[in-house]
């Protein structure tokens, strides 16, 4: 239902992001996996995926600050990102929304409800 | 000057030209009494003088018509006639012992005189009266001399008498107007003392309490930095003001008190939704990985192809690994909250801390070897028993050593204790690697709970960011302290002081 599209997940902790690939891929994705907020951008650049999944405790760039430039370039703006965190305050939910980002999912993952989410965003 | 001691030193002054006006009357009343007596003496003796006058010229006209009656007529006298005669005389001569009594000082010289000669005429006259029968009888009775003497005297004293009178008269007035002046002069005075003092009294009151209303209003306002200073004042007025510039000292450090209690208050309440939120995030980033395994797990096992065994495996050993991370987030969360509650006991015992150091060691050997690292134990041989909490220190070490190990790869720690030679009963102990080191800003940070040196360390070394939180609460609690240093890429030494008793520290203290 969701084959061909890609998607960027920009996750730090080795652990988390290897289950998230698999799980991906398992669903029908292309996923491409990234460390930090600065390697998700210069990846949104050159792969152009067509959604980000972005943690945001994230050595070098954090996700706030990595949402925030995206969607100041003009060249990267479209791509929408989700913000995935372990931070389940509504207070951090404001600050993604403020980073940017066009959804928010808190882990544990949900992921069934991640999916709809991801089709959702990238359906336009 | 205070209040009291104006007032009374103006209601003194009052009263001191008010018993000066009394004084001044009972004088003047009594200077014009004393006058007055003397000037009726002097105005009786004047009259006395003049009858005297009159009785000597009638009893001189008399003798003289007598004396030519005998020299013509050899008149005789009858008994009667005689003794009226006498009678006369006795009559002027006690007039003039009258006249005695009304002359003093000044005018008993003219007296004497008066009496002198009248004495020596009135005598002659008697003699003349008691001879007159007497057949011998020969006596010249025109000679005048003695009695223009006595005239002459008792003129001389009724002028001295009428001078004494009029003196005394201008004695009199002197004394009206003297009293007359001093009285208005004093009693003027004390109307304008009265009134000058009225006036300064409510004057200075309303300038005073205006000056203590505008403090109140200042205070009322908010202003308790306000100090009502201006009153000059050691009294009464100066007494309130500093009662009320006390009371608005008190009352700021009553608000500033709770204040500080609210800002307290709300720090902690602060601290404790932001404690709130790291542990949900803490507990969240393990159950990822928990949850998320085992969905990925369960569906793997719903498909068709066939199971790859060790990788199953190995993601069944994630899953356990994480459940375990849970259970000592959980169990360092309570301990945490306990130390910060109060709640954390101590429990001491004799225990042998190369022991408990060496048991950690052979713990964490398994991890040592995972990492590459070489461990180094030093100065353990010497060590005294501690009267300490055994598992406290236990938690300490095995904290500081899996902290060095997880951050250290192919590297040297090393575990070095020493007592201490300038304080005994102390025991120093250092653990020290060759791992990544902290920046002084990490360094700052580093016992701050949920703090981790940055994000990627938690998702890169794991770990909750409470262990070392707990171990510097651990130290405090058994007396002690711990320190760290360190140096990006040299790696880090954190040092524990710890008493051989609690209660040493106390004492040192």
């Amino acid at each position: 239902m969701t084959s061909g599209k890609s998607v960027l997940l920009v996750e730090d902790n080795e652990l988390n992001r290897d289950m998230m690939v698999r799980r991906l891929q398992r669903a029908g994705l292309q996923v491409i996996a990234a460390g930090n907020g600065q390697q998700a951008l210069d990846i949104m650049h050159a792969q152009q995926p067509s959604i980000v999944l972005m943690d945001m405790n994230l050595p070098i760039l954090d996700g706030w600050a990595a949402s925030r430039r995206a969607k100041e370039d003009v060249l990267i703006r479209h791509i929408p990102i989700i913000a995935l965190t372990a931070h389940a305050t509504e207070a951090y939910r404001q600050y993604a929304f403020a980073a940017g980002c066009d959804d928010y999912a808190t882990k544990p993952v949900d992921f069934p409800g991640l999916l709809i989410k991801i089709k959702k965003l990238t359906r336009a | 000057m205070s209040l009291r001691r104006q007032l009374t030193l103006s209601l003194v002054t009052i009263l001191v030209l008010f018993a000066v006006n009394v004084g001044t009357h009972l004088w003047g009343s009594y200077a014009r009494n004393e006058s007055m007596i003397a000037y009726r003496k002097s105005v009786s003796a004047a009259q006395l003088s003049t009858e005297i006058e009159q009785l000597l010229n009638d009893q001189r006209q008399q003798v003289l018509i007598l004396a030519t009656l005998r020299d013509t007529t050899e008149d005789q006298l009858e008994a009667a006639e005689l003794q009226q005669a006498e009678d006369a005389i006795f009559t002027i001569t006690g007039k003039i012992q009258e006249l005695e009594k009304l002359s003093d000082g000044i005018t008993e010289l003219n007296y004497e005189r008066l009496w002198e000669s009248s004495s020596h005429l009135l005598k002659r006259w008697l003699n003349f009266y008691r001879s007159y029968n007497n057949s011998t009888f020969d006596m010249d009775m025109n000679d005048p001399l003695l009695f223009l003497n006595a005239s002459q005297n008792l003129k001389e004293l009724e002028q001295q008498q009428a001078f004494l009178a009029g003196q005394r008269a201008e004695i009199i007035d002197y004394n009206i107007s003297l009293t007359d002046r001093i009285t208005i002069i004093a009693f003027f005075a004390s109307i304008f003392l009265t009134a000058s003092l009225g006036y300064y009294l409510v004057s200075y009151t309303n300038k005073s309490l205006k000056r203590l209303k505008k403090g109140t209003v200042q205070f009322g306002s908010g202003n308790l930095n306000y100090r009502i200073d201006d009153i000059d004042d050691t009294g009464e007025l100066g007494d309130l003001a500093d009662a009320f510039n006390e009371m608005s000292g008190k009352l700021r450090d009553a608000i500033n008190d709770a204040r500080k209690a609210k800002d307290d208050a709300n720090e902690a309440n602060e601290a404790k939704s932001i404690f709130l939120a790291n542990v949900s995030h803490e507990l969240r980033t393990p159950l990822n990985a928990i949850i998320g395994y085992s969905e990925m797990l369960h569906d793997e096992l719903g498909d068709k192809k066939e199971l790859d065994r060790p990788q199953f495996q190995q993601d069944l050993d994630i899953i356990i690994n994480s459940g375990r991370q849970l259970l000592t987030l959980i169990d360092d969360i309570l301990d945490l909250s306990k130390i910060e509650t109060g709640k954390m006991s101590l429990h001491r015992e004799m225990f042998n801390p190369t022991e408990i150091l060496k048991q950690a060691c052979e713990v964490l050997a398994p991890l040592l070897r995972s990492n590459n690292n070489v461990l180094q134990l030093g100065g353990l041989l010497d060590l005294p028993a501690l009267n300490n909490d055994a598992a406290k220190f236990r938690q300490i070490f095995t904290n500081l050593l899996s902290n060095a190990n997880k951050f250290t790869k192919d590297g040297y720690i090393s575990v070095n204790a020493r007592e201490l030679p300038e304080r005994p009963g102390w025991v120093e102990f250092a653990v020290r690697d060759t791992g990544i080191g902290m920046t002084s800003e990490q360094l700052s940070r580093v016992f701050d709970a949920f703090v981790q040196a940055d994000s990627s360390i938690s998702a890169n070394y794991g770990g909750t960011g409470l262990g070392l939180a707990i171990c510097r609460d651990f130290s405090a609690l058994m007396g002690g302290s711990i320190a760290v240093e360190s140096a990006v890429g040299v790696g880090s030494t954190f040092t524990v002081l710890l008493p051989f008793d609690p209660t040493l520290a106390l004492a040192d203290a």
